[in-house]
C-alpha cells in the first residue's frame, strides 16, 4: 500500500509539460538498442534508458534541449529538440568503426549511476574475441566468467549463481522458459549466439516483472532481423556450421531472421573403428526464427520461435532424443508517448524420448514439461524521476512424468500434473535527486496446485500414508508469496558509488536430478501438497568507483541469502524411477554469503576484467548429517576469472581467460567392505570431501580476413584448457586392476589442448 | 543405465579429444569399523550361511576382519523353528539344519560385543531358469542371455548371481516384473554395474534368485553405490536392523551353466 502511495504522489506532481518519445535503432540493420541511455545535455542526472523494445520517453518542462545518446559501441550524439508540443523523435544510432573498442560485458549505464545491482549486460556482437571451446560462441561460457557466476564444470553448461543451485537460473528467450538449456549432456547450450541481441544477467536482484526462481534471472533477446536490407551470415567450426538469414519484410516496416545450426561430430564417428561408436548416433540441431511486423506508428507484432533436438543413439537398439521448443506472439502498443504496452503469448515445451528395442524387447519413454503464459506489461514513463512498471504473467503448466509404454509391456505412467503460476507486479524507478537512484517494487506470485495426478499424505517417517483424490478441477492448494524488490544507488561523487539492494524470490518448480552431469532425463516437478515453494531473501551491498573517465570499473559486492524449503534426496534414494518423489525428498534451509571483487577495463586496445568470488553455501536438512549444516555441492570457496582481449591491429585481436576455482563438495567413501565377493565402498557423510580445485587457461585469436562493404569474413583460432591441466570430471573408487589387495581413487579428465578454429562470414 | 550414459560421454567426448584417466591420491578418512552382514536362506540344501565382517579404511589393504564369537540365530517365523548358527571358518556362521522354504518368513538375530542386529525376510515362491546361453549386449559385449517364465502374479523381483569360472563376480543383475508381468522374459544381461567381462572358454553360470522387494531395493541401491554417478552417494538400503551394512536374503535358486564358445 505505502508502495502504490509513493507512486501515485509522484505521478500527480508531473503535471503540465511534454514529452519526447521514440525507438533508438541500430542505423544499419535496423536493431532495436536494449537500454540505451540518454541524458539531458545540461543537466546529466535527467535521463532516461530504452526498455526491452528500444522504447524511450521523457517528460520535461517547455523549453529547448539538447539530448546526449550513448550506448556501448555506438557513437555519441548530441540531438537537439524543442518541445512545445508532444513530440515523436526515432534516433538512428552510428555504430562505431572500431571493432572492439570496449568490452564484452559492460553495465551500458554507467555502473556507478545505475540502481540495479548484481546485473551484467553481455554485447553478444563483441563476445567473438574470446576464446571458445570446439569453435562453438557460446553466451552461457561467457555468463561463467562474471563474478558471483561459478561454472557447474566441464562438459557442463549449467551455472551456480551466488550459491544457488542449477534449477534455481531462470534462463528466458524471448521471454519463454528454457527448461533444459544444454546440447549433447552439456557441452554446448542452446543458444546459438549468431541469433541472439541482449543477454541480460540478474544475480538474485531481478526486478519485479521477473520471478520463479531463486538465484537468476539470464534474460535473452533474439535479434529481430535487419529491416534495411537482405544480409547472410554464417560460419564452419570444426564439429558445427551454422547459417543465418535476415532481411526485410517491407523495408523499415518488418523483418525476419532465420538462424540455424547442426553439428556434424557424428560423421566422425563413422570413421572409427569402435564399433560401439561407429555405430552411434550423435547430434544437435537448432533453428531460431523471428519475424517482426510495424503495424502502426502505435502497433508493432513479433512472433519469435525456437527449436531444437538433440539425438544420441547407438543402431536400432538405444535411441534417446530431446529438445525445447518455444514461441512467443507479442504486441507492442504506444497507448500514449508515456504509456507503453506489451502483451506476450508464450509457449514453452521440453520434452525427451527414449527408446530401446533389444532382444525381443521394445520401450518408448516419453516425458515433457510444457507452458502457456499470458503476459501483459505497462511501462508508463511519468516523468524524468519516475518510471512505473506494471504487469502480470499467468502460466499453465503440464507435466507429464516419464510414461513407459510399448510392445508386450505393462503401460506405466502416471496423470499429467496441472499448476497455474500467477505473478502481478508494480515497480517505479524513481530518482528522487541527482545522487540517489531507487528501483523499488512488489511482485504477489501465486501458486496454484491442481488434482488429477496422484497427490499423497506421508506419515513421521516419510513412508506414503494414504493417496489422496482430487478431481482434474479441484484446487488442492494455494501458495500465496509478497515478493519485495528493492535497489538503489546513492552516489558519493562523479566517480563513485554505494549500492543496496533487498529481494524476494520464490520457486515453485524444481528440478529433481542426482547425477553430476546434465542429464536429459532430470525432471522437473512442481509444488504440491508436500512440496513447498522455495524462498529465499537476498541481501546485498556494493560499492563501484570508476577510474580516468570510466576506463576503469571497479567494484566490490557482498551478499547474503536465505533459503528456504531446500530440496535434497534421502540416502540411496532413486529419483529416476517412476514411483512417488516425495517419501524421497527431505527438505531444510540454505544460507549462503560472499563477497565479489571486479575490475574492468572497458577502453582502450587492451581490455579485460578480474573477478573474484570468497563465498561460502550451506545447507541444513533433518535427516541428512546428523541434522548439522553441510556444505553444499555449489560450495566454492574461492573463484576467480581474468579476461584480457588485446587488440593487436585491424587485422588481429588476441584473447585470453584464466578459470580458477575451488572444487565442488561431494561425498567421497571412508571406508570399505567385503560382500558378495566384491568391495564396496562404506559412505559416512554428505559432501564431506572436495574435488582437486580446477584451473584452466584458454587462448584466442581472430584475424579479420575481408572487410569489405558487402562481405566480411574471419578466421578463429583457439586452444582451449592450453597447458594441458588434468580437471576431473569424475572420481571413482575401485580395485586396483594390478593388486587385488588395494583400492585406488580414479579421476577422470575431459577436456586438454583441444584446439578449433572456425570460419564465419556475412554478406 | 545411468552408468552407460557416462560412459558414452566420456567415450564420444575421449574420441573427439583424447579423454584421460589418472590414478590419484585422496586423503580419505577413516570412519570407525562397522558391521557388515551377509546373510543368506536359500531353498538349496544347507548348510545357509551368514557372514559376519566390518569395514576397514580406503588406505588398508582388502583384508576385512572377520566378526567371530557372535550369537548367531536363524528363525523360521512360519514353522516355528529357530537354529542358533555354528561359527566354522572365523565369521562364517552355519545352519545346522535348516532349510528354506518358500513362503516361509526368516528372522535373523545377530549379538556381538553388546550389539544386536535383526531382519526379517520372507522366501518368495520359486521361478525356474528354463534356459541360458551366450549372447552379445547393446553395447556389443558377451554376456550371458537367460529365459524364464515369469509368474501371472504382479511383484516378482529378481537377482542373478554371475559365477565366473565358479567365482562370483561383481555384476549385479536385476530384474523386476514392473514392466513385463506374466511374460516370458528372454533377454540378455546387461548392465551390471561390473568390470567383470566373458571371454572365450570361461565357464558362466548363472543361479537366479528370487527376492523380495526390499532385498531388490538392496540390490537396486547397491548398484547406485558401485555406479559413483550419483552427486550424493550413499550407502545401499540395508534391511538389518540395528544399523550394520549388508543384507539378509531368504531367496529361492534356480541354477544353469554355460561354456563361453
Amino acid at each position: 500500500m505505502f508502495t502504490l502511495v509513493f507512486i501515485f504522489s509522484s505521478i500527480i506532481a508531473s503535471a503540465q509539460k511534454f514529452t519526447v518519445s521514440g525507438t533508438i535503432k541500430d542505423k544499419k540493420s535496423g536493431e532495436a538498442l536494449i537500454g540505451a541511455t540518454l541524458v539531458v545535455v545540461n543537466d546529466p542526472t535527467i535521463g532516461v534508458v530504452t526498455n526491452e523494445y528500444g522504447y524511450y520517453s521523457l517528460t520535461l518542462p517547455k523549453g529547448d534541449y539538447k539530448l546526449l545518446f550513448r550506448y556501448v559501441s555506438y557513437n555519441m550524439q548530441e540531438i537537439p529538440v524543442t518541445l512545445d508540443k508532444n513530440t515523436k523523435l526515432d534516433i538512428i544510432a552510428e555504430p562505431e568503426d572500431r571493432q572492439l573498442k570496449e568490452v564484452v560485458v559492460s553495465s551500458k549505464l554507467s555502473n556507478v549511476r545505475n540502481a540495479q545491482m548484481g546485473m551484467t549486460k553481455l554485447n553478444v556482437q563483441e563476445m567473438k574475441a574470446l576464446p571458445v571451446l570446439f569453435g562453438e560462441r557460446d553466451v552461457m561460457k561467457i555468463v561463467q566468467l562474471l563474478p558471483g557466476v561459478e561454472s557447474a564444470g566441464d562438459g557442463n553448461s549449467g551455472f551456480y549463481v551466488r550459491g544457488g543451485a542449477v534449477d534455481q537460473n531462470l534462463i528466458l528467450l524471448d521471454e519463454a522458459i528454457v527448461y533444459n538449456p544444454s546440447h549433447l549432456l552439456g557441452f554446448f547450450s542452446t543458444f546459438n549466439s549468431d541469433a541472439l541481441k541482449d543477454v541480460t544477467l540478474y544475480k538474485g536482484t531481478a526486478p519485479a516483472q521477473f520471478g520463479g526462481r531463486l538465484s537468476s534471472v539470464m534474460d535473452v533477446k533474439m535479434n529481430d532481423g535487419n529491416d534495411k536490407e537482405y544480409h547472410v551470415s554464417g560460419g564452419i567450426g570444426l564439429i558445427s556450421s551454422k547459417l543465418a538469414v535476415e532481411g526485410p519484410i517491407v523495408k523499415d516496416k518488418g523483418s525476419f531472421l532465420i538462424s540455424g545450426r547442426r553439428t556434424y561430430a557424428d560423421i566422425f564417428l563413422g570413421l572409427s573403428p569402435d564399433t560401439n561408436i561407429n555405430r552411434s548416433r550423435l547430434y544437435f540441431y537448432d533453428l531460431n526464427t523471428k519475424f517482426n511486423y510495424k503495424l502502426s506508428d502505435k502497433d508493432r507484432l513479433f512472433l519469435s520461435g525456437y527449436f531444437g533436438k538433440d539425438q544420441l543413439g547407438l543402431g536400432s537398439v538405444f535411441g534417446i532424443n530431446w529438445g525445447n521448443a518455444t514461441g512467443t506472439l507479442r504486441w507492442n502498443h504506444l497507448i500514449s508517448p508515456k504509456l507503453f504496452s506489451n502483451t506476450s503469448l508464450i509457449f514453452s515445451d521440453y520434452n525427451y524420448n527414449i527408446n530401446v528395442n533389444n532382444s525381443g524387447f521394445s520401450a518408448k519413454i516419453h516425458s515433457e514439461i510444457r507452458d502457456w503464459n499470458l503476459k501483459e506489461e505497462l511501462d508508463y514513463f511519468s516523468n524524468p524521476k519516475n518510471t512505473i512498471r506494471v504487469g502480470f504473467s499467468s502460466i499453465y503448466h503440464t507435466i507429464t512424468p516419464g510414461t513407459i509404454t510399448g510392445a508386450n509391456i505393462t503401460t506405466v505412467g502416471k496423470p499429467d500434473n496441472h499448476t497455474w503460476e500467477n505473478g502481478i507486479y508494480i515497480s517505479n524507478a524513481w530518482k528522487p535527486n541527482s545522487r540517489w537512484n531507487i528501483d523499488y517494487g512488489i511482485r504477489l506470485s501465486i501458486f496454484t496446485v491442481f488434482g488429477g495426478s496422484e497427490m499423497y499424505e506421508l506419515d513421521a517417517k516419510g513412508a506414503i500414508k494414504d493417496t489422496l483424490k482430487y478431481g482434474k478441477s479441484d484446487v488442492v492448494k494455494n501458495y500465496i508469496n509478497p515478493e519485495p524488490r528493492f535497489s538503489a544507488s546513492y552516489t558519493l561523487n562523479e566517480n563513485s558509488s554505494l549500492k543496496a539492494a533487498y529481494t524476494r524470490n520464490t520457486q515453485s518448480l524444481h528440478l529433481i536430478s542426482n547425477s553430476t552431469s546434465s542429464n536429459p532425463t532430470d525432471k522437473w516437478v512442481a509444488t504440491n501438497n508436500i512440496i513447498k515453494p522455495e524462498i529465499a531473501d537476498l541481501g546485498s551491498l556494493g560499492y563501484f568507483r570508476n577510474f580516468k573517465n570510466n576506463m576503469y570499473e571497479l567494484s566490490v559486492e557482498g551478499y547474503y541469502k536465505y533459503s528456504q524449503n531446500q530440496i535434497d534426496y534421502k540416502d540411496g534414494a532413486n529419483v529416476l524411477n517412476n514411483d512417488a518423489i516425495e517419501p524421497k525428498l527431505l527438505f531444510g534451509q540454505g544460507r549462503a554469503y560472499g563477497l565479489e571483487f571486479s575490475a574492468h577495463k572497458t577502453q582502450g586496445k587492451f581490455t579485460g576484467w578480474i573477478s573474484y568470488t570468497l563465498s561460502k553455501t550451506e545447507t541444513q536438512i533433518n535427516g541428512i548429517n546428523n541434522n548439522q549444516w553441510y556444505n553444499a555441492r555449489q560450495d566454492r570457496t574461492h573463484n576467480l576469472s581474468v579476461v584480457a582481449v588485446y587488440e593487436v591491429n585491424k587485422k588481429w585481436t588476441l584473447s585470453s581467460s584464466f578459470v580458477y576455482y575451488t572444487g565442488d563438495a561431494v561425498s567421497f567413501p571412508s571406508g570399505k567392505y567385503n560382500i558378495n565377493n566384491q568391495t564396496v565402498f562404506y559412505y559416512t557423510e554428505r559432501n564431506g570431501y572436495r574435488m582437486p580445485s580446477y584451473n584452466r587457461l584458454d587462448f584466442g585469436a581472430t584475424r579479420q580476413l575481408a572487410h569489405r562493404k558487402h562481405f566480411t569474413s574471419e578466421i578463429s583460432f583457439s586452444v582451449y584448457n592450453a597447458y594441458g591441466q588434468q580437471n576431473p570430471y569424475i572420481i571413482t573408487f575401485q580395485d586396483d586392476p594390478n593388486d587385488a589387495s588395494k583400492t585406488q581413487a580414479l579421476q577422470t579428465a575431459l577436456f586438454r589442448f583441444v584446439p578449433s578454429v572456425s570460419y564465419n562470414f556475412k554478406f | 543405465m545411468k552408468r552407460n550414459h557416462i560412459i558414452y560421454i566420456v567415450a564420444i567426448a575421449s574420441f573427439i579429444f583424447p579423454s584421460c584417466q589418472k590414478v590419484i591420491h585422496i586423503d580419505l578418512n577413516s570412519a570407525d569399523p562397522k558391521y557388515v552382514v551377509e546373510g543368506n536362506i536359500s531353498n538349496q540344501a544347507g548348510p545357509q550361511t551368514i557372514k559376519l565382517s566390518k569395514t576397514v579404511s580406503f588406505e588398508s589393504s582388502n583384508v576385512f576382519p572377520a566378526v567371530s564369537g557372535a550369537l548367531v540365530t536363524v528363525t523360521d517365523a512360519t514353522a516355528g523353528i529357530t537354529d542358533t548358527l555354528q561359527e566354522g571358518a572365523a565369521g562364517y556362521y552355519t545352519t545346522i539344519s535348516m532349510t528354506g522354504v518358500p513362503g516361509h518368513t526368516y528372522q535373523l538375530y545377530v549379538k556381538s560385543d553388546s550389539k544386536v542386529f535383526t531382519s526379517t525376510c520372507t522366501m518368495p515362491l520359486p521361478v525356474t531358469l528354463d534356459s541360458l546361453y551366450i549372447s552379445k549386449s547393446v553395447f556389443g559385449n558377451t554376456r550371458g542371455a537367460i529365459v524364464y517364465t515369469d509368474p501371472a502374479v504382479t511383484g516378482n523381483y529378481y537377482y542373478f548371481a554371475e559365477y565366473k569360472n565358479s567365482v562370483l563376480t561383481n555384476n549385479v543383475y536385476i530384474r523386476s516384473d514392473e514392466l513385463r508381468n506374466g511374460q516370458v522374459i528372454d533377454q540378455v544381461l546387461s548392465r551390471g554395474g561390473g568390470e567383470s567381462e566373458l571371454k572365450t572358454g570361461d565357464y558362466l553360470t548363472i543361479a537366479m534368485q528370487c527376492i523380495d522387494s526390499a532385498m531388490y531395493q538392496y540390490y537396486f541401491t547397491l548398484q547406485q553405490t558401485k555406479n559413483q554417478n550419483a552427486a550424493t552417494p550413499s550407502n545401499p538400503q540395508s534391511n538389518i536392523v540395528g544399523g550394520a551394512l549388508g543384507y539378509f536374503s531368504a531367496h529361492t535358486v534356480s541354477s544353469k551353466s554355460v561354456l563361453v564358445n
